[in-house]
């Protein structure tokens, strides 16, 4: 009985989460907080990270934009210029595992392990609660949050929307510009932008 | 053995001409190269051409790219919607070319899970317009135009894969490419068209944007409609929206995206009924965008909205709001030139030419020859004519029928040509005075040439009036491939022609004029009147071109012309003397004169007589917002039939009287000088010569009247108000 309650309360929570886009915090709210387990079982809390800034990537190995961000190295440059200035990254998965491009945990923890990738965590979000309650749509989507739980930028990895690694010579990286901005404590340039690449693969 | 007559190879030398001007469409199909084709696993891509008059400079040459997707694979439109990109094309041509943007298809809401997107499934078309300029050059030994392009594309099921091509093609500069005018043509069809009303309003209200659009097609009234904004990361793509008619006006709430990365000053949206026909309406946004957002770089949709298809040249594709069909147009060029032959100038000319029948009432085949050399004046001119218009149409200016009267000089030629006539007319001289004694016997005894020059006289004459049916067609013409625009100008003279024609045919005609006599001398002289009469026109028209000054020099060099006549007309030593003198006279003064003669004077601010108000883009649009309905001349001062009408219907004290009762505004166009933006309004209805009458109510579809204005139409048509 105990257990059913809870199920049930479960089930209308993650219903009132995924239900209404337009729940979707703008920047300048609080960014909602979450708890997701991580590639090695482990729970992650927003709300553990309060007092620094944080970097949500939402990724999916199978997209090839993330690719094209990954086989340049492009995102593993971000994660290793933020982290290496005291910045919490999590990169959160919240492809339904119905799909083609579902990896599980340890897939996804070796495949993040290969690409030498430097996030601090990387978390599963199969129900796309999570993904849902950001209103992210792309992987990449990135966000950051400041250390009072703030939502300071939500949009594109970078300027240029291409599937060309060469594009990103070019391109202005949001993400760096926005964690410089952000930590020298000048308000950011960029605060929303374009995301580009593949739909989120969320569970109807 | 009979000699070819001077007809038979007149006629040969047309059919010569005719051909080169209809190359056969089947002789140059495009054979598709295989680099034309990129075929992946989700797309087969292809690049296509249309170019039905071949690819040299001034010519209109489309290119596309055709993507057929496997089933249940999509690619994006402009703006992709939650995530996906649109197809992007970059071009690579010979100098002398450039490419277009693309002209985007109608695109369809595509939801996947709990985002959407705006894209194509099945098979698409996104067609672009090469613009051909001078410098272009084919080569001698490739006579085309090679077109290579680098083409981007998402492809997405679920799964989203990004793809490249690279396609080349050749297209033939001086043969037809039209394999693929159905594809092109469906994609036109496709594409929105500009709301021709204007108009509407877009609010940014709290997180919602709030539009209202007057002006939407009447069958539209009532239904639901889907909405397509072109500037992306403004809505919530995805998410449930209102929409309601407030009468004619179609209003709607769309939340917008609390992720918002753009915060335009004017959006350009497409609405579409039933996903089949779209309208493509530019909102200037009022209120402020939400805080939270940074305000986003520029958009693209300021720069398109700033570039607003001028709705000329290039845009000709876009479908005239009131258009008909290609052989309704044949049929009504053709009554249009039958009922030229009743216009003023045209009907003494002809009359006389009737008249020599009588002379020599037994000629059969004189008079036969003659009317077939009229005619073939009539049509080549007529051709000529058209075909001057579509070349300078195409190289980017904007004009339209009745263009030559736009300039002073041609219509201070046209005033001398018809003093001369008129001088002929009375006796003052006959033509054979006037040139060197070799050519004098030229005239009489070559009637075949002298009737095929009365053909070209009568097509200079007739080309001020627009007649009855002939507005439509021409608006049509200038819309369609040059092949059949021509064939639209030569039908409009084979109906000039056809009255004269059947009577050098009909020997009933030529019998049942009255024997020859003192009366043909008298109506000959008498016939000199409606002639000068329309010297006298010519004078006004110049007036409004180049003011008082410019009129007053063309009529000194009318009398100076006419000087110059009768001192020819004399004989002996007179004719040596006063003739040396005059034409002395006449060129010194048409040295000094000439420039205040085609100096156009300085536009007066036209405020308009009485009860109208001069026309400017958008003033209809603002007197439609405040609810009032509004009736506009399209005129010229080198328009007979706008100043009949002008005078007639428009000055009828029961029309004004309707006119005051209904509150309907009355604006005045006036095309008298050359004018782009009254050139984009007539071809935004369809058109492309005045007069034109338009009653617009908002909320209903502009009424386009009849050129011939009828009191009883006008009346029933504000009744209905």
């Amino acid at each position: 009985m105990k257990r059913r309650v809870l199920l049930a309360c479960v089930s209308l929570l993650s219903g009132l989460a995924s239900a209404p886009l337009l729940a979707a915090p703008s920047v300048g709210q609080t960014a909602p907080d979450f708890s997701l387990s991580d590639t090695q079982g482990k729970t992650v809390r927003l709300s553990d990270y309060r007092g620094s800034h944080v970097v949500l990537e939402w990724v999916n190995p199978g997209c090839p934009y993330v690719r094209k961000h990954y086989n340049s190295a492009n995102m593993q440059g971000t994660q290793k210029e933020a982290t290496a200035q005291g910045v919490v990254w999590l990169a959160i998965n919240s492809t339904e595992n119905a799909s083609g491009d579902y990896l599980a945990p340890e897939q996804m923890d070796r495949w993040m392990q290969t690409q030498k990738a430097s996030a601090t965590r990387t978390l599963m979000d199969e129900d796309g609660t999570v993904g849902k309650a950001y209103g992210a749509r792309t992987t990449p989507h990135m966000y950051i949050v400041d250390p009072k739980g703030r939502l300071i930028y939500a949009g594109g990895i970078d300027s240029v929307p291409s599937s060309r690694i060469d594009d990103i010579k070019t391109a202005v990286n949001y993400v760096k510009q926005g964690v410089r901005e952000a930590l020298a404590g000048q308000p950011l340039a960029a605060a929303t932008t374009r995301p580009y690449g593949c739909s989120i693969k969320y569970k109807s | 053995m009979i000699r070819p007559s001077p007809t038979l190879r007149l006629f040969a030398a047309l059919a010569l001409f005719a051909c080169g001007l209809f190359p056969l469409m089947a002789c140059a199909q495009l054979g598709s190269s295989p680099s034309a084709v990129v075929t992946t696993e989700q797309v087969r891509a292809e690049l296509l051409a249309h170019a039905p008059d071949g690819a040299g400079p001034g010519r209109t040459v489309w290119v596309g790219l055709q993507i057929r997707h496997k089933p249940e694979w999509h690619t994006y439109w402009k703006n992709a919607g939650d995530s996906g990109l649109p197809t992007q094309l970059q071009w690579t041509l010979p100098a002398g070319v450039s490419a277009g943007e693309i002209q985007w298809p109608l695109p369809e809401k595509i939801r996947i899970g709990t985002l959407a997107n705006y894209g194509y499934e099945g098979t698409v078309l996104l067609p672009v317009q090469l613009t051909i300029g001078p410098e272009f050059k084919p080569g001698l030994l490739s006579d085309s135009i090679d077109v290579q392009l680098d083409a981007a594309w998402l492809v997405c099921k679920t799964e989203c894969i990004p793809e490249e091509g690279r396609f080349a093609l050749k297209i033939p500069a001086r043969s037809s490419t039209a394999g693929h005018g159905a594809a092109f043509d469906a994609a036109w069809r496709s594409a929105p068209t500009d709301l021709a009303t204007g108009g509407g309003t877009l609010k940014v209200d709290g997180q919602t944007l709030a539009l209202s659009v007057p002006g939407l097609p009447t069958a539209w009234q009532g239904r639901k409609l889907s909405f397509f904004p072109e500037t992306p990361e403004v809505i919530e793509t995805a998410a449930d929206w209102q929409q309601a008619w407030e009468g004619a006006n179609w209003t709607a709430r769309i939340p917008l995206s609390s992720q918002r990365s753009s915060s335009p000053t004017v959006m350009p949206v497409v609405l579409a009924l039933d996903g089949l026909v779209g309208q493509r309406i530019t909102l200037p946004v009022s209120g402020s965008w939400p805080q939270g957002s940074a305000a986003a770089p520029e958009s693209t949709a300021l720069r398109d909205a700033l570039g607003a298809r001028p709705g000329t040249g290039a845009d000709a594709f876009g479908a005239p709001a009131a258009s008909i069909g290609f052989w309704a147009a044949l049929l009504g060029a053709l009554i249009g030139g039958l009922i030229l032959n009743l216009m003023p100038c045209v009907l003494p000319v002809l009359a006389i030419k009737v008249l020599g029948f009588a002379r020599h009432a037994e000629d059969r085949r004189a008079h036969r020859i003659n009317g077939l050399a009229y005619t073939a004046g009539v049509l080549l001119s007529f051709m000529a004519l058209g075909l001057l218009m579509l070349s300078l149409r195409s190289a980017g200016e904007s004009l339209g029928w009745g263009f030559q009267l736009q300039n002073p000089a041609v219509v201070a030629i046209l005033a001398l040509l018809f003093t001369l006539i008129g001088l002929n007319l009375a006796g003052v001289f006959h033509f054979s005075q006037m040139v060197p004694s070799s050519l004098a016997g030229f005239q009489p005894r070559h009637p075949v040439v002298d009737a095929f020059f009365t053909g070209v006289l009568a097509v200079a004459i007739a080309s001020p009036c627009t007649a009855p049916f002939m507005g439509a067609s021409l608006g049509l013409a200038v819309a369609l491939p040059p092949q059949q625009a021509l064939a639209v100008f030569a039908m409009l003279g084979l109906g000039l022609a056809l009255p004269y024609l059947a009577a050098s045919f009909i020997p009933a005609v030529a019998r049942a004029l009255p024997r020859p006599g003192q009366w043909m001398d008298t109506l000959k002289k008498f016939m000199a009147f409606p002639m000068f009469a329309t010297v006298a026109w010519l004078v006004w028209v110049l007036g409004q071109q180049s003011g008082i000054d410019g009129a007053g020099a063309l009529l000194v060099l009318l009398v100076a012309v006419a000087f110059v006549a009768w001192a020819l007309a004399l004989a002996g030593r007179a004719r040596l003397v006063a003739g040396g003198v005059s034409l002395a006279l006449l060129l010194s003064l048409g040295w000094s004169l000439g420039p205040a003669v085609t100096t156009p004077a300085p536009m007066t601010q036209r405020t308009g007589d009485g009860l109208w108000q001069a026309w400017a883009p958008g003033k209809v649009e603002q007197i439609l917002a405040t609810g009032q309905p509004v009736f506009v001349d399209f005129t010229a001062a080198w328009c007979v039939t706008c100043q009949y009408n002008k005078q007639t219907t428009l000055s009828d004290p029961m029309v004004l009287a309707d006119i005051t009762e209904r509150k309907v505004a009355l604006l005045r166009a006036d095309w008298t000088r050359r004018d782009p933006a009254i050139t984009a309004a007539l071809q935004q209805l369809g058109r492309n010569g005045v007069p034109v009458y338009v009653l617009y109510q908002a909320g209903r579809t502009p009424l386009v009247m009849s050129e011939i204005l009828s009191v009883k139409d006008v009346r029933a048509a504000l009744a209905r108000l």
